[in-house]
């Protein structure tokens, strides 16, 4: 499966929580990459590799919301899904404005989260396809889709 | 109103002299010779001498006025020419004023005739003198109107005016001065022996002197029956005095006179002339040495009664002064009543009045006072001398009216003395330590008396002993006043009271502590028994193993051994109906043998409120707990979520990784090793929770400051990253130990830190942190400061941030910082609030540090 040679990037502040998705993700066969905040994201994450990007809202320092924006406005397309401790509507629709694939309130359910992250790499792969880059504006109306 | 009303007194008394002078005038024409003019005795001149020798030199005028109708009436019935009327009378007038002036030049007390010199004076200057000079100028007026021959006439008239002057003025002065008083004070016995003599007197007079019978007659009789007045007249002079002499010589005089001018009587064998002249001669004789014998023994009779009163004085003043000594307080009141009455009956006088001045130095009102039996007494406080407190003042005695001024002016019916008819009056300042304590009046209200310095010297020293009296009855009233003060206010006292001595014996109880003893006999405050020792009640008790009782032992201990200046302990005591809670006070005796007073007061009423208020205290911080974790929802929501998410998707790895073959069991044993730990994780977020939201009795005990802080700062983790701020812990490297209850503790930590992040919610832009401090300080004391960067307080209210209601968030309550600052009070602490030099506020807090530094 094209999946298996995928490699997963999750961000998050509470070591449990990340080592748990990373062993969630492995188990379904992808590789993972960890970080404990945004700011060592931005150090040493190589973005090229990363097929999706599992982030956690709210996190000391800089914010998963401020790190994604400031992705997409650098020019980086991942396909990212947002976890959080307490999920609001009004932070969903943030993140759904912004590109987001997915929004999950923790905590959630292994099939839920895999589904997610399947459903991401999907998106990007169905981008490549079309050999361009794409606008949040018509990344938005593709996953209204 | 005072000179009319004396104008009127002397005018009464010249009309008086003047129907005597008319009187005289006509027993003068009958004792005469006609043809001769002299008589052989002339009262008027005699009755103008002792007019004048009465009254004041002032009034002299009006008595010679009113002698002039009374001389023109008498003698226009003789035919006599006019001036030589107006001469005689004028020669007469000469007399009296050379006699009068002469005397009260030289004689101390001119109408009086009770010493040797008064009578001496009176002699020389109104028998001789005065007949002697008027007699030229008589003689030259009827030679000159009547053609008499000058010599004849002086012969005849020098003669017998000494006679008269002799005879007459002293019986005139002694009726008019002396004759009242006497006939009051005289005793019956002297009153039947002066009536005895006055009729032996006129039987001699009527039978011997005046009678037709020659007492030669009778054999081995005088040639004269003169002789056989002597007897009675020397009578009258030792018995009666001069005034006796003068009455008795008088009516001899008259009837030996008249005798002889009707040719009766002694000298029946001479011719007329002759036998008048040697009745003048033997007269005149025997009555100078008869007034001088008279007044020697007058004056003895005086010197002897003086003596006499003196030592009674001296008597009356010994016993005074020893009347007081032995009178305790109480009784004073009374010997000093009786002293009064007899000082007075002693003295003669008619009031005798004890003034006590007021504690305001000014009022002055009877304290005691004795009046003779026929005068109604003055009760105490009726009368106000107030009128003489400045005199009194002086210290000095003084007479009341002041002498010189004139008796009529001074008793002004305005006055207060006049208005009670007081006379006059001596007052002696009472002085006892330097201090006026009042006067002692002596005081004359019949009739004006006199104080001579001698008498005023004597009375003098009744005065310190009365002084003595008042000034201790004074002070030992004002101690019992103050002794009842003292045990009225003992007795009112609901607390139980008792007094031990050094070793601890009871020495005195009060009503409250007696009442108490009765209500409860089981308890160590109850005991009753005088002269018990108290310390072993208290040792009892201790031994049955109560713990404030070995305290209340050692505590009763310290302060009668003077090691402890007070001692208080409150403790419940079981005895009786029901707990009760008593406070014990116990505070030295400070008099040189020591001792201690100890006191119970029962405060149950007290402690119940105050285990009421601790409990309203609690429920209140609790409450204020219980919201603040309220606004907390969601990030503890947060906190908890992170364990639970990390379990769950732990868990769920776990199952994929054993539905492969073969099962990876190293990386399941390392998820369950996860899965533990977020379990203990969230059930320490749970377990700080309900420390939080616990309620109940504070529990004080040792803590690491630093610790508790840190922990709050866990729990509001989430918090912070919820709202964007960075906080800092800057801990002091030794762990700052404090004695305290870890919520109540925790709950300041919580609100100073909830407070500084809100603080900073509406602070758009810089960077949100807050910064714990924990510093020790040299004063035993940790400080905690949470510095923030927010809108800082409005400038002035930092003072009021930590009141009761005050708030500036629009949903607040304004209870969180007054519960804050209530924790820290009750934890013996301080705590305030500064705006930053920058940005933000601090918010600091002291507390001391435990002794022991160990948890």
């Amino acid at each position: 499966m094209i999946e298996r040679e995928a490699t997963v990037f999750v961000i998050d502040d509470d070591p449990s929580v990340r080592r748990g998705l990373e062993r969630l993700l492995r188990s379904a066969g992808y590789l993972v990459e960890l970080f404990a905040s945004s700011r060592e994201f931005l150090e040493r994450a190589q973005c090229d590799q990363a097929a999706c990007l599992v982030l956690d809202v709210r996190m000391p320092g800089q914010s998963g919301l401020e790190l994604y924006e400031s992705l997409v406005g650098g020019g980086y397309d991942i396909p990212t899904v947002f976890i959080t401790g307490h999920g609001d509507i009004g932070m969903a629709v943030r993140a759904m404005k912004v590109g987001a694939v997915d929004f999950l309130p923790k905590p959630f359910d292994d099939e839920v989260f895999l589904d997610a992250v399947r459903g991401a790499i999907a998106a990007r792969s169905r981008s490549r396809g079309d050999g361009k880059r794409r606008h949040p504006e018509s990344f938005r109306s593709s996953s209204q889709e | 109103m005072s000179v009319v009303g004396s104008f009127r007194r002397y005018a009464l008394g010249a009309l008086a002299v003047g129907v005597a002078y008319y009187v005289g005038a006509n027993l003068g024409f009958i004792l005469r010779f006609p043809p001769a003019t002299p008589s052989v005795m002339w009262p008027p001149n005699a009755i103008l001498t002792a007019a004048l020798l009465l009254v004041p030199p002032r009034w002299w005028w009006l008595y010679l006025l009113a002698a002039f109708p009374a001389h023109v009436a008498a003698e226009l019935g003789v035919d006599w020419p006019a001036p030589l009327v107006l001469a005689l009378f004028a020669t007469n007038c000469s007399e009296a004023l050379i006699a009068a002036v002469f005397i009260r030049r030289f004689s101390d007390e001119p109408a009086r005739f009770d010493t040797l010199r008064r009578v001496v004076i009176f002699i020389v200057g109104a028998v001789l003198l005065a007949p002697f000079l008027s007699s030229f100028l008589d003689a030259a007026a009827v030679a000159a109107f009547l053609g008499e021959s000058y010599w004849v006439v002086w012969r005849t008239r020098f003669p017998s005016n000494v006679l008269t002057e002799l005879t007459l003025v002293p019986a005139i002065v002694m009726l008019v001065t002396a004759w009242p008083a006497w006939i009051r004070r005289a005793p019956r016995r002297r009153r039947v022996e002066a009536a005895i003599l006055a009729v032996a007197l006129l039987a001699v007079e009527i039978v011997v002197v005046a009678g037709t019978e020659d007492v030669g007659a009778i054999p081995g009789a005088p040639g004269t029956p003169l002789a056989f007045l002597s007897p009675l007249v020397l009578w009258a002079a030792v018995r009666f005095g001069p005034a006796g002499a003068s009455l008795s010589l008088v009516t001899a005089t008259l009837f030996a006179i008249w005798a002889a001018v009707h040719a009766r009587g002694p000298f029946i064998a001479l011719t007329l002339g002759e036998s008048v002249a040697a009745l003048q001669i033997f007269l005149t004789i025997v009555a100078i040495p008869l007034m001088c014998l008279a007044a020697l023994i007058e004056e003895r009779r005086r010197a002897q009664e003086a003596l006499t009163e003196r030592l009674r004085f001296e008597e009356e003043l010994s016993g005074l002064s020893g009347a007081f000594v032995h009178v305790s307080s109480h009784e004073m009141d009374r010997a000093i009543e009786i002293w009064l009455g007899r000082l007075g009956n002693f003295l003669g006088l008619d009031r005798l009045i004890l003034l006590r001045l007021a504690d305001d130095q000014q009022t002055l009102a009877i304290a005691h006072s004795w009046a003779a039996p026929t005068l109604e007494p003055l009760p105490p406080a009726s009368h106000d001398f107030s009128s003489v407190t400045a005199r009194i003042r002086t210290k000095q005695p003084f007479v009341f009216p002041i002498p010189g001024v004139h008796p009529d002016e001074a008793t002004r019916p305005d006055d207060p003395f006049g208005r009670h008819g007081i006379k006059s009056m001596l007052i002696e300042p009472l002085v006892a330590g330097g201090r006026v304590l009042g006067g002692l009046a002596f005081v004359a209200m019949v009739a004006e008396r006199t104080w001579p310095e001698d008498l005023v010297q004597r009375l003098r020293l009744f005065a310190p002993i009365f002084a003595n009296a008042l000034s201790r009855e004074a002070s030992e009233n004002a101690m019992r006043a103050n002794e009842s003060m003292k045990s009225a206010i003992l007795a009112s006292l609901s607390s139980s009271v008792a007094v031990l001595d050094r070793e601890g014996r009871i020495i005195a109880v009060n009503e409250g502590w007696a009442r108490y003893a009765l209500q409860q006999s089981a308890t160590p405050e109850a005991v009753v028994d005088l002269g018990a020792n108290y310390l072993d009640t208290w040792r009892q008790a201790a031994r049955e193993d109560t713990q404030h009782a070995s305290e209340a032992l050692m505590g009763i201990k310290a302060v009668l051994d003077r090691s402890r200046s007070g001692f208080t302990l409150e403790y419940p005591s079981h005895a009786g109906t029901g707990e009760c809670w008593v406070a014990m006070s116990v505070v030295p005796l400070t008099r040189p043998e020591g001792g201690a007073v100890i006191s119970y007061t029962e405060v149950t009423e007290r402690k119940r409120a105050e285990v009421e208020a601790q409990r309203s205290r609690q429920e209140l911080a609790h409450f204020t707990r219980v919201s603040t974790i309220g606004e907390l929802t969601a990030s503890l929501a947060h906190e908890l979520n992170q364990p639970l998410t990390g379990i769950l998707t732990n868990a769920q790895a776990a199952r994929r990784f054993l539905d492969a073959t073969p099962p990876d069991l190293g990386e399941i044993r390392s998820i369950l090793r996860d899965i533990v730990e977020d379990d203990k994780r969230a059930g320490e977020v749970i377990q700080r929770l309900r420390d939080l939201l616990r309620k109940g009795e504070s529990e004080f005990r040792p803590l690491d400051l630093n610790a508790l802080i840190r922990d709050v700062a866990r729990l509001l983790g989430s918090d912070t990253i919820i709202r964007n701020v960075a906080l800092t812990l800057d801990f002091a490297p030794d762990p700052p130990i404090v004695t305290g209850d870890r919520v109540q503790l925790q709950q300041v930590v919580l609100n100073l830190l909830l407070n500084a992040m809100e603080a900073m919610a509406e602070s758009g832009e810089g960077a949100r942190t807050v910064v714990v401090r924990t510093q020790s300080t040299e004063m035993d004391t940790v400080q905690v400061a949470v510095q923030d960067t927010g809108t800082g307080l409005p400038a002035g209210t930092e003072d009021m941030v930590f009141e009761p209601f005050y708030t500036t968030k629009p949903a607040g309550m304004g209870m969180g910082l007054s519960i804050v600052r209530s924790i820290i009070d009750s934890h013996g602490g301080l705590i305030w609030a500064l705006n930053n030099p920058t940005r933000g506020a601090t918010f600091h807090f002291a507390l001391p540090l435990a002794r022991e530094r160990s948890v």
